[in-house]
């Protein structure tokens, strides 16, 4: 298990820039998520870190030591693909030793060690077929056990749940987070899926336009997303975002004054975000929060919640409410956000204004 | 854009460099590689070369690698060449042929030969990729099969035919019904894999395109010609350039037909003068050659992609 | 009335296939299934300087000319030369074109873009340079003086002290025609795998090579335990077919052979011994040719039929949708 830091690593194809000057460390036997928008340079990230890529700059450690100018094979990482590469000429045996084979291990260990890890993997009693045999959960079973069988030291996972799916996906999610705890071992995870990152990461490192735009545990990134990428990024319904201006340091929203427990400048313009989940629809305002009048638009009926579409000063937020909440199109209602959820933003460099 | 640059533009997009370049220790592989492929082309590469080179040289056979050393390149082998003093060794006395006639009639069967297979397999490759009909996997199987048999077993029986067919004629007919009989049977030759390749092609065309225009009350011809026929333009071009070159570079068919005629093209030229090499002269061969490798050349440069992915297209895994 | 009837005819479904397939479907049947009948038939017959009139109807030893092939070749020295020459040719460049082929496809795979695709259009050359340049390429570059580009260059570099005839010395033969041969086919034959192991490479996933790698595979192990597995029925297919097409290929040879390169028996093979036989002013015994046609014709039928199993003909055609 070592720990990975990448040092000043900038990584062009040609003349397109895909990874700009990122400085990173994924701890030793933690579960770290790379999160970003596809084209954002996530699985550049990972294939920089298997030696599939080279850095155009900067340097790549394993623990110590410095892998940047290794290939791949010398690296002892193990590779996860989105559509698990297994060799089809191969049955899944071969493919789970094929690693280990190529290291020209005793045939015994071999053996013992596949069965080992397919045991792991609840796919013993596949191991004599194809890989078109097989189910893509269990494919990406095989492509797991592929990759841990060499007991590597780190495991890459570039979108490895995005083929199978949702029922699966959420279940395999689980599993994953139970092996990679049992093992101890320093997992790379790349995906586009928040809520996957959510769920498994220790750290979540939010990737855009091959900038890191934070790297937090996935609390820190829901409550305090470090810019306006993050705070649109993660949360589904997304963050409202909304433009106001300030006028004698307060926020004129929605044709209302909203005075905040903040140190705003005089004038200007910030933006306002609020998740859709903190807020509250009501007929009058409420006490302690910022009370923003607007008109229901449109009604969802989750059925165990209802998402209401608000039309606020000409702009459209949306509010999660309980499946009781009573309300219908055109009806004049109130949006409550209590002070301590607001989020500020500057509208010119998209970095979080602390309150 | 024409198709063809259409084609290429496409082509080129997909042909980006491999960008999982360094999956492969590539520059070092590289090197070595290109030396050991350069090795092995060089005799190619070297007789290619040495045989332009010869069409320009006042040598007075074939010009050797030292020769190189004090070359003077003069273009009296082609002067000669197109006047047709084709054995210029024997003083003044040359022996003259008609080299434009023979150029002419090299293009008169490419051209043929190009126009008869596009014709013929556009048509059969729609019918074979859009109408359905009994028997129609028999049949395309056994026009398959038929390309896999010995052109030399049918060769014996084609000219059969045409001895026989001959009798009918006024003799004043023989040389353009030579010329149509050999058109003819060369284009039969090309004719399964050309229907096969317009049939790819025609694969690949939505259906409701097709559908919209029978339901605006347009005939299946109609369809074929206005709707479909435009769309399968690359398909078309270069099904026409495969057809010319295959009419183009052919050599036995011309032998047996016309040859015997006294009708000649480059290749039976070509073949007529080597055979002759004590009295011929070489550097003229030599223009011949060249002469006769340019639209070959290019063609092959222009449309090398199209070929590349037409040959290999021949096998699904 | 007749118009009436042609146009109700032509508007038909059945019209229709018959007005798209009638123009292909006539060509083949007068260029290729009446000669193929026609070329078995004339094998029984006696004919021979084409006298059609004379001899095509005549039936009266229809083996005949298979006795005298047989006979041929199991008797007549040159014969017999013209079939442990077409073994040993057909054997050995294919050979050559399959393993030239592999090596070629992953040599332009493996290298950089530019190169690669340099050498696959040089390697495509051959292929595509008429056949009488080709031949004179060749005759050029082995031919027997000390003007032929191989002798120059040897006798420069003083390998050899005089210029050797490369294909029809008697010391050097049967060998020296034979590698000729080898040699001039081998180049033409070599770019057909190339393409098709090529293409078949790169249809390889990007995911499966890098997956190699990281599991730790060396550039010789990803040949050998990815690369090659992937493409076997590749392989299988491109042997079969260049088989066939080497069994029947004969115009670049009979140049060679007519212009005096290589030895006339030796540097004959099977399809060149059947078009000599039936054309050129010594023989013109069209029977017994068509007999040894008859021979390649068996053969080739049989690889064509595997070539389709191969090719997975039945999965390439794709039904036509509607009812149309």
């Amino acid at each position: 298990m070592v720990e990975v830091r990448l040092e000043n690593v900038t990584k062009k194809f040609g003349r397109v820039v895909a990874l700009r000057d990122i400085n990173l460390r994924f701890r030793d036997g933690k579960f770290t998520v790379v999160l970003g928008p596809s084209g954002s340079g996530k699985s550049t990230l990972l294939y920089l870190i298997a030696g599939i890529y080279k850095p155009t700059r900067g340097r790549i450690y394993f623990d110590d030591k410095d892998v940047t100018n290794l290939p791949p094979n010398k690296r002892n990482v193990g590779l996860v693909f989105q559509n698990y590469a297994l060799y089809p000429h191969m049955t899944v045996y071969e493919n789970i030793a094929f690693p280990l084979k190529l290291r020209k291990t005793p045939q015994r260990k071999i053996d013992e060690k596949v069965h080992e890890v397919a045991k792991l993997l609840h796919i013993e009693e596949l191991l004599d077929r194809y890989p078109h045999q097989l189910s893509g959960g269990q494919q990406q079973r095989v492509a797991l056990a592929r990759a841990l069988v060499k007991e590597p030291a780190v495991l890459l996972l570039d979108e490895p749940l995005s083929n199978l799916d949702a029922l699966l996906r959420v279940k395999i999610r689980a599993e994953l987070k139970k092996l990679q705890e049992q093992l101890g071992i320093t997992a790379i995870y790349v995906t586009h899926d928040q809520a996957e990152a959510m769920a498994l990461a220790d750290e979540i490192i939010v990737i855009h336009r091959g900038v890191i735009q934070q790297k937090a545990p996935p609390k820190k990134i829901y409550e305090e997303p470090a810019n306006l990428f993050v705070a649109g990024f993660i949360g589904n319904p997304p963050t409202n975002l909304l433009k106001a201006r300030l006028v004698d340091g307060a926020i004129e929203l929605g044709g209302s004054r909203i005075t905040i427990p903040a140190r705003l400048p005089r004038d200007g313009y910030i933006v306002v975000g609020f998740r859709p989940e903190h807020a509250s629809v009501d007929a009058e305002p409420l006490e302690n929060h910022a009370s923003i009048p607007g008109e229901v638009y449109v009604v969802e009926d989750m059925g165990k919640e209802k998402i209401l579409t608000i039309i606020i000063g000409g702009e459209m937020v949306k509010v999660i409410a309980p499946p009781t909440a009573e309300f219908k199109p055109g009806d004049k209602v109130y949006v409550n956000i209590p002070y301590r959820r607001i989020m500020l933003f500057d509208p010119e460099t998209g970095a979080r204004i602390e309150a | 854009m024409n198709p063809l640059q259409r084609l290429r533009a496409r082509r080129r997009e997909r042909e980006e460099p491999l960008i999982d370049v360094e999956t492969i220790p590539r520059r070092r592989l590289t090197i070595v590689l290109a030396i050991a492929v350069g090795l092995a082309s060089l005799p190619m590469l070297i007789t290619y070369i040495l045989l332009i080179l010869t069409s320009f040289s006042n040598t007075a056979g074939m010009l050797t690698i030292s020769d190189l050393a004090h070359y003077v390149p003069t273009i009296q082998p082609w002067i000669d060449f197109l006047e047709g003093k084709v054995e210029p060794t024997a003083g003044h006395l040359y022996t003259t042929m008609e080299i434009l006639g023979i150029i002419l009639n090299t293009l008169i069967v490419a051209a043929g030969v190009s126009i008869v297979v596009v014709l013929t397999s556009t048509m059969a490759g729609y019918a074979f990729s859009r109408i359905r009909f009994r028997g129609r996997k028999a049949l395309m199987q056994l026009v398959m099969i038929l390309h896999a048999f010995p052109g030399v077993a049918l060769i014996i029986a084609v000219y059969a035919l045409y001895v026989w067919s001959l009798a009918a004629l006024p003799p004043s007919a023989w040389n353009t019904y030579a010329f149509i009989y050999v058109i003819l049977s060369r284009a039969s030759l090309e004719i399964p894999m050309s229907i096969w390749l317009m049939k790819g092609f025609f694969d690949k065309i939505p259906w409701e395109v097709e559908w919209a225009a029978i339901v605006d009350g347009a005939s299946r011809i109609r369809v074929w010609r206005e709707i479909v026929l435009p769309l399968v333009k690359p398909g078309i071009a270069a099904l026409s350039i495969f057809a010319f070159l295959a009419g183009w570079e052919d050599f036995i068919y011309v032998w047996v037909f016309l040859k015997p005629r006294d009708i000649y093209t480059l290749a039976t030229f070509i073949e007529e003068q080597v055979r002759n090499l004590e009295t011929a002269y070489f550097p003229v061969v030599a223009a011949a050659g060249t002469l006769y490798l340019i639209p070959t050349i290019i063609f092959f440069i222009t449309t090398q992609h199209l070929l590349l992915e037409t040959y290999a297209g021949g096998m699904k895994a | 009335m007749g118009a009436e009837r042609l146009r109700s005819f032509l508007t038909s479904r059945r019209g229709h296939l018959a007005f798209f397939l009638a123009p292909a479907l006539t060509l083949i049947t007068i260029f290729y299934l009446v000669p193929l009948i026609l070329s078995i038939y004339i094998s029984l017959t006696p004919l021979k300087y084409w006298q059609l009139n004379r001899y095509l109807t005549d039936l009266s030893h229809p083996l005949e000319n298979y006795y005298r092939l047989f006979y041929l070749v199991t008797h007549h020295p040159d014969i017999g030369k013209v079939v442990i020459t077409t073994i040993v040719f057909t054997g050995l460049t294919l050979v050559v074109n399959v393993v030239g082929g592999l090596l070629l496809a992953l040599a332009t795979y493996l290298m950089e873009e530019r190169f690669s695709l340099f050498y696959r259009t040089l390697w495509l050359l051959p292929r595509m340079t008429p056949i009488a340049v080709y031949s004179l390429l060749w005759y050029y570059f082995f031919h027997g003086s000390r003007f032929g580009i191989l002798n120059s260059i040897l006798l420069s570099l003083g390998v050899i002290h005089k210029p050797v005839w490369w294909g029809v010395d008697e010391k050097l033969l049967p060998w020296g025609a034979w590698m000729i041969l080898v040699y001039v086919n081998g180049l033409v034959g070599v770019s057909f795998g190339m393409i098709i192991f090529y293409s078949a490479l790169r249809s390889i996933p990007r995911e499966q090579v890098m997956a190699a790698r990281v599991d730790g595979a060396t550039t010789t192990q990803l040949i050998r335990y990815v690369l090659i597995p992937s493409i076997k029925w590749h392989i299988v297919f491109v042997t079969v077919w260049e088989l066939l097409s080497l069994l029947t290929t004969y115009a670049h040879i009979f140049l060679l052979v007519e212009w005096g390169l290589i030895d006339k028996w030796w540097g004959t093979t099977w399809a060149l011994f059947v078009f000599n036989t039936a054309f050129t002013a010594q023989a013109l015994d069209q029977g017994l040719a068509a007999a040894a046609a008859t021979v390649l014709v068996a053969i080739g039928l049989v690889l064509g039929l595997i070539t389709l199993k191969i090719m997975g003909f039945k999965e390439l055609m794709i039904e036509p949708r509607g009812e149309l």
